[in-house]
C-alpha cells in the first residue's frame, strides 16, 4: 500500500490542474470535491524511487518515505485541508470568478505539502519546501489589488526566504561531508556519522543541523523570524486556517522532527532549538494579550503554540540522549496534531464572525452570542481546548510538552527556566483566548451590524472540528497509545520505555505538575472573566505607569517589527541605494552595453535578412570561402 | 515468400509509399468533409511508431537487417525514424482544421508522408548516394508543401526561395559527393573512412580537394540544419509556409540534416578529425549565438521560433566536435525533445491561426484570458526550449552540455568546455525572448473574447505536452535508448558518467 503513497499528492495536484485549466463554466469543482484523499495507514518505510538526474557522483532521486511521523502529518493535512475547502464553498462565495484561482492555488498548496511530508531526501523536500513558500505567497496575496495584501505576501516570502537560504546551506554541508541527502542513508548511520573518523565532524554537523533548523525557524515563524505570520492575515481567513493549522508553518516543525536522528547527535543544536521555542512561545503570547484584531490574536497564539512544539522537540532530544525517553518528540507531534484541529477550528470560527460582521476589530464586535450560536459555541470549545482544560485535546498535549521539558531539566538547568516560561505561556494563553471570546461574543453590541449565523457549508466543518478538538486528545489512549505509535518512527535511536495507556493516565493524574498547568489555565480564564465579562472593571488602569509602558511595548510587538523596518529601510535600504548607484552605472552599464550590442547586432543582422534570394546564395558562397580561409590559414596559425 | 526476405527491411518505406499513392486518390472519396484523410494518414504513422517504440524501448520485435550495402537499419536509424514519425503525427493531427478550406488535401497528406519517407531513407543511408537520394525525396516534397497555398503570395514566395536555395545546396552536396568519390574511389561512408585512415599517395596529394569536399558538404548539410551562415532561408520559409508545415520543417526536416551530419562526420571523416572539429565547434557557437540574438528582435512568432530553432541546431552541433558516445546520445536526445517542444510550439501557433488570432508577438497579449489551454501549453513549450527543469528541454540540454564537460575532465582540459559554457550562456540569453512571450500571454491585456481550440489540434498539443513532461520527469529511459542508438556508431569513446 505504501508503494501507492505517491498518489497522495497527485490527487490534489490533478484537482489543481483541472480547476486551473478547465473552462470557467465548469466551476462544478468549486467545492473541491474533486479530490479524494488516500488516508494514512500506520506505515513502514518503502516505496519506489527513481533517479532523476545524475550530477557527478551524486544522484538526484525522487522517492517516498512514509513512516508514523508522515502518517500524523498526512492525517492533519487531509482532515484540515478537506474541511477548509468545504468551508471555502461558503466563505468565498462572493468572490465570483476569483474562486477559480483560489481553489487552484489551495489545491496546489495541499498537494505540495503532501509532497513535502512524503519526500525521502532533503533535496526533494527542499523543492517542495520552496513550492509551499510560493503557494503561501500566492494565497496571502490573493487580494493582490490591496496594497497591504501584496506587501504582506512579499513579506512572508522574503522573511521565510532567509530561513530557506539557511536550510539550503545545511543541505550543502550535508551533501559535501556526508555525501548523501537521502534520509535512509543519512539516518541509518546516525551513531557513526559524526563519530571520530566518521564522514562529518561534530562541529560541522552542529552547523548543518542549526542551518536546517534555521529553515524551520523561517517557515514555522519562530523568533526572530516570526513577524511575517501576523502580517499574513491579509489573505482570506480560510488561507490563514490552512497555513496555521495544516500546511506552511507545520512544515518547519515537521522538518525539525524529521531531522531528529541528526539533531540528537548535536546536543548544542538541541539547546538552541529548545531556547528559541521557549522564547517564541512566551514572547508571542505576550503580544497576543493586547492585540485587538481577532485574526492577529490567533496568529500570535499560533506562533506561541509552535514555540511549544519546537521547545518540546529541543527538550525531547535531550531526553532521548540522556534518558532514553521519546516523550518530548511524541508530545511535540501530538501537540501539532491537536493544534491543527483546534487552530483550524478557531480560524474558521473567526472567519465566520468576520463574514457576519465585516470587520476584524474585536472592539467593534461584542454580543454575537445570540446571533451566531453555533459559531460561538464551537469557538468556545476551541478556546477551552487551546487553554488546556481537561478533557479537551489541548490539555493532553500541552501537559505532555510541559512534562517533557520539566523532566529534561534533570540534564540541563536551562530546561527548568524554559519550563517556567512554558507554564507562564499556558497562563497567558488561557487569558488571551478568553479575552478574545468575551470581547467577541459576550456583552453589548458595540457597533452597527446585522449579524446572522453562517450557512451550513461553513458551520458543519466547524462542528466537525469542534468534535475533533474535544476528542483528539484521547488518541493518547487509543490502542497502544499515540506515543508508542509515533515512537516507531525513531525506534532506531534507542530503546524507549513506553507506558501502557492505563499507566499513562495514572501517571498524568498523579503528577502534581498536571495540576499546576490546569491551575494556571483556570486562573487565566478567571482573570479574563473578571476583566472582560463582568461589568465595572476599569481597564484604563493598565494604561498607567509601568504597565502602561509595558502595554505600549506589547502593542508595538516588542518593537521587533519596527526594528526590522528600521533596519530594512535605513540600514539595508541606505546600503542598497549606494549599491544601486554602483549597479546602475557600472553593472547596468555593462549589461546595457551588452544588450545594446545584442539588440543592435540583432537589428543589423536582421537587415542582412533582406528576403533577397540572390543575397542568400551569395552569403552561402561567402560562408564557404570564409570556412576555407579559416581551415587553411587560421587553424594552422592557431596551432591546430 | 522469398520476396519478403529481400524487401522486409524496407517495410516502413513501403508502407509509407503505399499510402502516398493511395491518398491523392482518396481525396475524391470525401467530397465535403476531408477530415477522414487525416485519419487515414495517421494509420501508417501510428502503426510504424508503435513498432519502433516497441523495438527501441521494450526490445520487442526488431526490423529486419538491410539487404543492400548502401542502407543500414540500426538503433540510430530507428531513433531518427521515431522522431520523424512522431513529428508527422503531431503535424497531421493539427492539419485538418488548418487547411480546412484548401484544395488538394489528399496531395498535402501524401506529400507529408513522402517527405517522411525521404527522411527515413536518410537516417538509414550509409552511402553518400543513398543519402543524397533521401535528401532529395524529402527536400522536393517539402518545397511543394511550403508552397501548398499557391494562391497565397507569402506561401509561394517562401516555396520559391526554399526551392532555389535548396537546389543550390543540393548542387553543393552533390559536388562534394563527387569530390569524395574522386579522392577515395567509393561513396560508402565507412569505406571512405577506411581510405582516409590509411592514405595512399593519391589521397595525400589531393588534400586540397578533400578540403573543398568537406566545406561543400558542411555548406550543403548546413543548409538543411540551418547552420549560420547557411540559415537565411529558414525564417522566410517558416514564416511563409502553412504553420503545420513550418513545424514539420523545424522539427523533422532539420533533424534529417543532423542524421546525415552524424553519419558522415562521425564515421566518414573521423580520420581528418582535427580539421573539422574545431570548425564545427566554432560554427556551433556562432550558430547558437546568432540564432538567439536575432530571435530577440523578432516581432513575428514564427520567425522567432525559426531563429530559436537555428539556435537549437547550434546546441545539437556540440555533439559533433565532442564526438563521444555520450555526446552523440545527448545530441540525439535533444533532437528527440526538440521534436516535441518545437512542433508543440508551432502547433500552438497553428491553433491560433485556425481561430484567427494571428501570428504577431502582439497577438499573444492576454492569451491566457482567451484560451488558458493555449497559453499554458505555449508556456511549457517555451520554458522547455529555454531548458527549465523539470521539462524535457532541461534534461536533454543537461546531457548534451555535460558531455562536453565530461570530455574536458577526462581525458583532460580541452577547448570543448567552451562549448558547454557557450551553450549555458546562450540558454540564459534565450530565456529573454521566451519569457517575453509568457509575459505577453499572462500579464498584458489583450482582446477579451475567448476562443475554442479544435479538438484534433488540441490532441496534437496535449500529446506533445505530455511528452515534454514525461521526458523531463523520467529522462532515464530515453537517455538509455539514445545511448543504444549512439552505440550503433563503432569506435566512439564513451565519455559519460558511469
Amino acid at each position: 500500500m505504501i508503494e501507492y503513497a505517491w498518489l497522495i499528492p497527485v490527487f490534489p495536484f490533478l484537482a489543481f490542474l483541472l480547476i486551473g485549466l478547465l473552462p470557467k463554466r465548469t466551476l462544478l469543482w468549486e467545492n473541491g470535491a474533486g479530490y479524494a484523499i488516500a488516508g494514512a495507514g500506520g506505515a513502514l518505510v518503502g516505496g519506489p524511487e527513481f533517479t532523476w538526474l545524475i550530477i557527478g557522483d551524486y544522484e538526484v532521486t525522487f522517492g517516498l518515505w512514509v513512516d508514523q511521523l508522515t502518517a500524523v502529518m498526512l492525517v492533519v493535512i487531509s482532515v484540515v485541508g478537506t474541511l477548509v475547502v468545504v468551508y471555502s464553498g461558503g466563505y468565498m462565495h462572493e468572490e465570483g470568478v476569483g474562486r477559480r484561482r483560489y481553489y487552484a492555488e489551495i489545491m496546489l498548496f495541499i498537494s505540495v505539502m503532501y509532497g513535502l511530508v512524503i519526500s525521502d531526501n532533503y533535496l526533494q523536500m527542499f523543492i517542495f519546501w520552496e513550492l509551499v513558500g510560493l503557494c503561501s505567497y500566492l494565497l496571502i496575496g490573493f487580494w493582490y489589488e490591496k496594497p497591504s495584501a501584496a506587501s504582506a505576501a512579499k513579506r512572508a516570502f522574503i522573511v521565510t526566504r532567509v530561513g530557506d537560504i539557511m536550510f539550503m546551506a545545511g543541505i550543502i554541508i550535508l551533501l559535501k561531508y556526508a555525501g548523501t541527502l537521502n534520509f535512509e542513508e543519512l539516518f541509518a548511520q546516525h551513531p557513526q556519522i559524526s563519530a571520530a573518523g566518521g564522514p562529518i565532524s561534530k562541529e560541522m554537523l552542529t552547523l548543518a543541523t542549526l542551518m536546517i533548523f534555521g529553515g524551520a525557524v523561517g517557515k514555522s515563524a519562530q523568533f526572530p523570524l516570526h513577524e511575517w505570520l501576523p502580517d499574513a492575515m491579509e489573505g482570506p481567513t480560510t488561507v490563514s486556517a490552512l497555513i496555521h493549522a495544516a500546511t506552511m508553518v507545520k512544515a518547519g516543525v515537521y522538518l525539525t522532527a524529521r531531522s531528529y536522528p541528526l539533531l540528537i547527535q548535536t546536543p548544542d543544536s538541541l539547546l538552541v532549538v529548545a531556547i528559541i521555542g521557549g522564547v517564541t512561545a512566551l514572547l508571542a503570547a505576550t503580544v497576543a494579550l493586547v492585540a485587538t484584531d481577532i485574526k492577529r490574536v490567533l496568529a500570535y497564539s499560533t506562533i506561541s503554540q509552535l514555540g511549544y512544539m519546537i521547545l518540546a522537540l529541543g527538550a525531547g532530544g535531550w531526553l532521548v540522549i540522556e534518558g532514553n525517553e521519546a516523550g518530548g518528540y511524541a508530545a511535540a507531534m501530538f501537540h501539532l496534531m491537536n493544534h491543527g484541529f483546534f487552530k483550524a477550528l478557531l480560524f474558521l470560527c473567526a472567519g465566520s464572525v468576520i463574514h457576519a460582521v465585516g470587520t476584524n476589530d474585536m472592539r467593534l464586535m461584542g454580543g454575537l452570542k445570540k446571533h451566531m450560536p453555533i459559531t460561538s459555541i464551537t469557538m468556545l470549545i476551541g478556546a477551552i481546548a487551546i487553554a488546556g482544560i481537561p478533557p479537551l485535546s489541548g490539555f493532553w498535549s500541552k501537559d505532555e510538552v510541559l512534562a517533557a521539558v520539566y523532566s529534561s531539566g534533570e540534564f540541563h538547568a536551562v530546561f527548568f527556566v524554559l519550563w517556567a516560561m512554558g507554564v507562564a505561556t499556558a497562563f497567558l494563553t488561557a487569558f488571551y483566548m478568553f479575552r478574545m471570546w468575551f470581547m467577541t461574543f459576550s456583552g453589548e453590541q458595540r457597533s452597527e451590524y446585522h449579524a446572522h449565523e453562517s450557512p451550513k457549508l461553513m458551520t458543519v466543518p466547524l462542528m466537525i472540528l469542534a468534535v475533533l478538538a474535544l476528542t483528539s486528545g484521547f488518541a493518547l489512549f487509543i490502542g497502544s497509545g499515540f506515543d508508542s505509535f509515533l515512537e516507531g518512527s525513531i525506534e532506531d535511536l534507542g530503546h524507549f520505555e513506553v507506558l501502557e495507556p492505563g499507566e499513562l493516565a495514572v501517571e498524568i493524574f498523579t503528577d502534581p505538575l498536571t495540576y499546576v498547568s490546569i491551575a494556571v489555565a483556570v486562573v487565566g480564564i478567571l482573570i479574563a472573566y473578571r476583566i472582560y465579562f463582568m461589568a465595572g472593571f476599569d481597564r484604563s488602569v493598565f494604561g498607567r505607569g509601568v504597565s502602561g509602558w509595558f502595554q505600549k511595548t506589547l502593542e508595538n510587538r516588542w518593537y521587533i517589527s519596527k526594528f526590522y523596518d528600521d533596519f530594512a529601510y535605513k540600514g539595508v535600504y541606505g546600503l542598497s541605494l549606494e549599491a544601486d548607484l554602483f549597479d546602475r552605472y557600472v553593472i547596468d552599464g555593462i549589461v546595457n552595453g551588452f544588450s545594446y550590442l545584442g539588440a543592435n547586432t540583432g537589428n543589423v543582422m536582421r537587415k542582412a535578412q533582406s528576403g533577397n534570394v540572390q543575397r542568400y546564395a551569395s552569403l552561402i558562397v561567402l560562408g564557404m570561402v570564409l570556412l576555407i580561409v579559416f581551415m587553411l590559414y587560421i587553424l594552422p596559425w592557431g596551432g591546430w | 515468400m522469398d520476396i519478403w526476405n529481400e524487401v522486409g527491411w524496407l517495410l516502413p518505406q513501403l508502407i509509407l509509399i503505399l499510402f502516398v499513392l493511395l491518398l491523392p486518390a482518396m481525396d475524391y472519396l470525401f467530397r465535403n468533409d476531408k477530415r477522414p484523410l487525416a485519419w487515414i494518414t495517421l494509420v501508417p504513422l501510428l502503426t510504424l511508431s508503435a513498432l519502433v517504440v516497441s523495438w527501441l524501448f521494450f526490445g520487442e520485435g526488431s526490423f529486419a537487417a538491410s539487404k543492400v550495402p548502401y542502407m543500414q537499419v540500426d538503433a540510430f536509424s530507428g531513433l531518427f525514424m521515431l522522431v520523424f514519425l512522431v513529428v508527422g503525427i503531431v503535424v497531421v493531427l493539427s492539419s485538418p482544421e488548418f487547411i480546412k478550406k484548401d484544395k488538394n488535401q489528399g496531395e498535402y497528406y501524401a506529400l507529408i508522408l513522402l517527405a517522411i519517407t525521404g527522411m527515413t531513407v536518410v537516417a538509414e543511408a550509409v552511402d553518400l548516394i543513398a543519402l543524397f537520394v533521401g535528401l532529395e525525396i524529402a527536400g522536393i516534397s517539402s518545397f511543394a508543401l511550403a508552397g501548398f497555398r499557391k494562391s497565397e503570395k507569402r506561401s509561394s514566395e517562401a516555396a520559391t526561395k526554399y526551392f532555389i536555395i535548396g537546389g543550390f545546396s543540393s548542387a553543393l552536396t552533390l559536388f562534394s559527393i563527387s569530390l569524395f568519390y574522386g579522392v577515395a574511389g567509393t561513396t560508402n561512408i565507412a569505406a571512405i573512412a577506411g581510405e582516409l585512415a590509411a592514405p595512399s599517395a593519391w589521397i595525400t596529394e589531393s588534400q586540397p580537394m578533400l578540403l573543398l569536399a568537406l566545406v561543400l558538404l558542411i555548406a550543403g548539410l548546413g543548409f538543411k540544419i540551418a547552420m549560420v551562415p547557411f540559415h537565411m532561408w529558414a525564417p522566410d520559409v517558416y514564416e511563409g509556409a502553412p504553420t503545420p508545415i513550418s513545424g514539420l520543417l523545424a522539427a523533422a526536416s532539420k533533424k534529417m540534416g543532423f542524421a546525415a551530419l552524424f553519419r558522415v562526420f562521425l564515421i566518414g571523416v573521423l580520420a581528418v578529425k582535427t580539421d573539422w572539429e574545431v570548425v564545427i565547434g566554432a560554427m556551433a557557437i556562432i550558430t547558437m549565438t546568432v540564432g538567439n540574438l536575432i530571435a530577440v528582435s523578432q516581432t513575428n512568432i514564427k520567425r522567432m521560433l525559426a531563429y530559436s530553432s537555428v539556435a537549437q541546431a547550434g546546441y545539437i552541433m556540440i555533439a559533433l566536435p565532442v564526438g563521444t558516445e555520450y555526446a552523440l546520445a545527448g545530441g540525439m536526445f535533444h533532437i528527440l525533445t526538440h521534436a516535441f517542444m518545437k512542433s508543440g510550439a508551432f502547433m500552438v501557433v497553428a491553433a491560433m491561426g485556425v481561430v484567427m488570432i494571428g501570428e504577431k508577438l502582439d497577438d499573444f497579449k492576454g492569451l491566457n484570458k482567451r484560451s488558458p489551454f493555449l497559453a499554458f501549453a505555449m508556456t511549457i513549450f517555451l520554458l522547455s526550449l529555454a531548458g527549465i527543469p523539470p521539462l524535457a528541454g532541461f534534461a536533454s540540454k543537461f546531457v548534451l552540455f555535460s558531455s562536453a564537460v565530461y570530455t574536458s575532465l577526462d581525458p583532460g582540459p580541452s577547448w570543448l568546455i567552451w562549448l558547454a559554457i557557450a551553450g549555458v550562456l546562450n540558454s540564459a540569453l534565450s530565456l529573454y525572448y521566451y519569457a517575453r512571450v509568457i509575459k505577453y500571454m499572462y500579464m498584458d491585456k489583450g482582446p477579451e473574447e475567448t476562443v475554442k481550440v479544435p479538438p484534433m489540434t488540441a490532441a496534437a498539443i496535449v500529446f506533445a505536452l505530455a511528452m515534454v513532461f514525461i521526458i523531463g520527469l523520467f529522462p532515464d529511459q530515453f537517455v538509455s535508448v539514445c545511448q543504444d542508438a549512439a552505440g550503433a556508431f563503432p569506435g566512439l569513446p564513451f565519455g559519460g558518467p558511469e
